[in-house]
């Protein structure tokens, strides 16, 4: 495929990215507004002051019809302005953009970590001893099935609250990073181990390997030039739902480990019917999920070279 | 235990003098200056400007930087803060305040006369939608009469006036802050007059402050003048249980707010620290609200069956262990309005609830065991917003649940939903069964937030009962002390006896800290643990 096409493909991209931006607040936006309860009384709260339900109403524009707050938003959207929370009185823009960093931060260590750790397992058991690899594959299987939360209380209770090697809580350099990204990375390092080790294990049997190891190539040579390549391809197309997993698990470790996140600021926004914040969040999932697919699709080309003269 | 029985009884001494906190405290050398702390707290307050927010999380933090006109003591009645007199005009709707002449907010604007006019008319005004506005219902002007003489008038005697102008919703803020508009996110900009200063706030993580070097104005029951002790100290926020008591048994933080049951041992046994336990239900009791008007509880039977049917004592104990009490009015028992003749006069009557029920006709029974009448199952939803649920309290209500389906076949249909759906509820008065605590204010005020004819409860259901909103009403007018009381414990009665209500428990703050950690107490009028200005640290 030449680059011209590459383009062609990113530019498509771009253009589907933006359909599904816009599908998705609509779709968030329709769904806030149907759910039960006023927002103005949602605000007010136990409050019942003559006058004070009509002032929220006007303050946020609530008592414009539907149609017409659903324009004004999609025209502030527009010109990339995201309006200010209900509940917390803040500019939207200053919210997610304060508590994107860490979430990403925590995201993106968890996936590093989980990428080497089921690559280094997968490629050490898969096709090994037998009892080598069903001790591996039971372990990844408990930690596959094991909530974050209960990972993140332990990982506490031995490496903070006992051994008091790292920080409890807060995002204070990298020594408040470790243990999150650990309980974060445990999960999915279960999960992909198990897919890579059934990927290499099918590529053992295929007459390549024999052919290689005819010519007296050393088995580590094999495993990681050729075989991983191989078994990559399931893995990468896991990578959507890592993405997911690991962005949706951020927000449950954040909670544990009292970490700033878009976790708590989500889930307090969806609560409360904050509009402007939950739209946010959506936008913003919605381009990351683009932004990942894309990613992916350019990753299979790199990976096969049988993709590409498709 | 007996360790924690003394405990308990010094806690209950600290909640009413706000005395030093135990005769440790008191043989100890004079408090010293200097350190800071951490301070791990349940929740993290969505806004911390004491007009706008509603959450009692918020409150208790707001009183280290926001002072009153007038404070509260434990036994109920005023003292100056930052007014040093006030009068009351015979009609009781003019109040005349003389304030300090030596108070600086932390941004260097002079608190005076102006001041408190600008802050009183900022909340009144409906464009803000400040939510201190509930407090402010017959408040008409203000008007400066010399620099440093306010004037408040009101549209109607209100008994509850000087509780509400004692409360931190309507502390004072800078009118420079106040200006420059949204104050939710903290920080310097929030300038008020207290004895620390708000630094810096990250949020989901924590929120700092330091000392105010000005300060000289604490109210009027404080046991000094001066600033505060310590230099500076923080909240976390660390919402796990779990998690706190593990930061504080690894020395990460040296208080913590919030001890489940189970963990109270732990601190109340281990001499490195200690446990306090807050003033019990000095607002209101964990409460069962019954809706009165909606079927199948119009019928007075049923709303008395379901208060007879179950004995709280056993499912609160099982909760709670023995640390909180189960109990007896909507009043909590450490209010001063507390009405004491409530104790031991209702409830667990299994077969006078189940004899109350087959009189109103629900004789048959279902497939579950349930009691129906015309093919009806006896259903009663308890919906319980999901943003109000904590403590263990949907615990509770699933012990009651059980007993009182056992014991009498009431189905009490616990239903944890949105803060969307129960506003729906409470617009259209349709609510069924709410359950909660009240935010502490004057008795007749809680009283007519949960049972008057224009509280929140039951400001949009129609007809409520007329004699129980008529006492409110006349409670929330009194301005002679003793005409109050009486009115006051009357509706207490009333409200078991009808059964609009069924109290369930008082609830308690649970804190445990660092012995090194002196000084930390309880304010009556926030019904929270009190600010960090007596707090200090003790040589480790």
């Amino acid at each position: 495929m030449g680059s011209r096409a590459l383009w062609s493909r990113v530019v498509a991209r771009l253009g589907t990215s933006i359909i599904v931006a816009w599908a998705s607040v609509t779709a968030a936006f329709l769904a806030l507004h149907a759910l039960p309860g006023r927002i103005e009384d949602i605000l007010a709260g136990d409050i019942d002051t003559p006058g004070l339900r009509e002032a929220i109403a006007a303050e946020w524009g609530l008592d414009q019809s539907l149609l017409a707050q659903y324009r004004a938003f999609l025209s502030r959207i527009a010109g990339g302005d995201l309006g200010t929370s209900y509940v917390l009185r803040q500019p939207v823009r200053e919210i997610v953009g304060s508590q994107l960093w860490p979430t990403v931060q925590l995201a993106l260590t968890a996936g590093v970590l989980a990428v080497a750790l089921a690559v280094t397992v997968a490629l050490l058991t898969a096709g090994r001893g037998r009892l080598s690899r069903k001790v591996a594959s039971a372990i990844e299987l408990v930690l596959a099935s094991t909530p974050v939360f209960w990972i993140g209380i332990l990982l506490l209770m031995l490496f903070s609250f006992t051994l008091r090697w790292f920080p409890v809580s807060g995002a204070n350099g990298w020594q408040s990073l470790v243990l999150p990204a650990i309980a974060l990375a445990l999960p999915t390092a279960g999960l992909l181990a198990q897919v890579l080790r059934e990927a290499i294990e099918k590529a053992l049997d295929q007459p390549f390997v024999t052919t290689i190891r005819a010519r007296g190539v050393g088995e580590l040579t094999i495993r990681t030039r050729h075989l991983l390549r191989h078994a990559s391809l399931p893995a990468v197309t896991l990578g959507g739902w890592l993405i997911g997993g690991l962005l949706g698990g951020a927000v449950i470790t954040e909670k544990v480990f009292g970490r700033p996140g878009l976790g708590s600021v989500t889930l307090g926004a969806v609560l409360t019917h904050d509009v402007p914040v939950v739209l946010a969040v959506v936008l913003l999932a919605a381009f990351i999920h683009v932004a990942a697919s894309t990613l992916l699709d350019i990753l299979y080309l790199l990976i096969d070279p049988r993709l590409r003269t498709a | 235990m007996k360790k924690f029985v003394s405990l308990l009884a010094l806690a209950t001494i600290s909640a009413t003098g706000l005395a030093p906190l135990s005769p440790v405290d008191a043989a100890e050398p004079q408090p010293r200056p200097g350190g800071t702390l951490t301070w791990g707290v349940t929740t993290e307050p969505s806004c911390f400007d004491p007009h706008r927010s509603s959450q009692q999380a918020a409150f208790f933090v707001a009183r280290n930087y926001i002072d009153s006109l007038v404070g509260k003591r434990a036994d109920g009645t005023f003292a100056p803060w930052l007014a040093t007199e006030w009068t009351i005009s015979p009609d009781g709707k003019v109040y005349t305040f003389t304030l300090r002449e030596d108070v600086i907010f932390h941004d260097g604007e002079v608190f005076d006369a102006a001041a408190v006019k600008a802050n009183f008319d900022f909340v009144k005004n409906p464009a803000n939608a400040a939510n201190a506005v509930a407090l402010l219902e017959y408040f008409s002007s203000a008007e400066v009469i010399s620099p440093h003489v306010v004037r408040l008038t009101l549209s109607k005697p209100d008994s509850t006036f000087l509780e509400s102008v004692s409360n931190v919703k309507l502390g004072l803020i800078s009118p420079k802050s106040l200006a420059k508009g949204d104050l939710c996110g903290g920080g310097p900009s929030l300038a008020g007059t207290g004895p620390f200063v708000f630094e810096r706030y990250v949020r989901g993580q924590s929120a700092s402050f330091v000392r105010n070097e000005r300060y000289a104005w604490p109210p009027g029951y404080a046991a000094r003048r001066g600033p505060a002790h310590l230099d500076g100290f923080s909240f976390r926020f660390l919402p796990e249980y779990a998690v706190r008591t593990g930061a504080l048994t690894s020395g990460q933080v040296d208080v913590i707010e919030g001890v489940q049951a189970t963990d109270v041992s732990l601190f109340a046994d281990d001499p490195q620290y200690r446990l306090l336990i807050g003033p019990s239900g000095a607002s209101t009791s964990f409460t069962l609200n019954i809706n009165y008007t909606r079927a199948p509880a119009d019928d007075i039977r049923v709303r008395r069956a379901l208060r007879d049917g179950f004995d709280p004592e056993p499912i609160v104990r099982q909760v709670y262990l023995s640390h909180v009490k189960r109990a007896w009015s909507i009043i909590g028992p450490a209010n001063p309005a507390y009405n004491k003749a409530l104790v031991g006069a209702w409830g667990n009557d299994i077969a006078g609830a189940n004899r109350l029920l087959d009189e109103a006709g629900w004789t048959q029974r279902d497939a579950q065991g349930f009691r129906t009448r015309e093919g009806r199952r006896l259903t009663l939803d308890v919906g319980y917003p999901q943003p109000y649920v904590r403590d263990n309290r949907e615990i509770l209500i699933q012990g009651i649940q059980a007993a009182l389906r056992k014991n009498i076949g009431l189905d009490l249909n616990l239903r944890i939903v949105t803060a969307g759906e129960y506003a729906k509820g409470n617009a259209t008065g349709t609510w069924s069964i709410y359950p909660n605590t009240d935010n502490p204010a004057d008795p007749a005020r809680e009283l007519w937030d949960m049972l008057g004819s224009k509280g929140f409860l039951y400001t949009k259901v129609p007809n409520p009962d007329p004699e129980i909103t008529g006492l409110i009403d006349q409670a929330l007018q009194a301005t002679d002390p003793v005409a109050k009381r009486a009115l006051t414990d009357r509706i207490q009665v009333l409200g078991v006896e009808k059964a609009f209500i069924v109290p369930l428990f008082a609830p308690s703050w649970f804190l445990a800290a660092k012995t090194a950690v002196r000084g930390l107490g309880f304010e009556a009028g926030l019904d929270s643990p009190s600010n960090a200005y007596d707090v200090w640290l003790a040589k480790e």
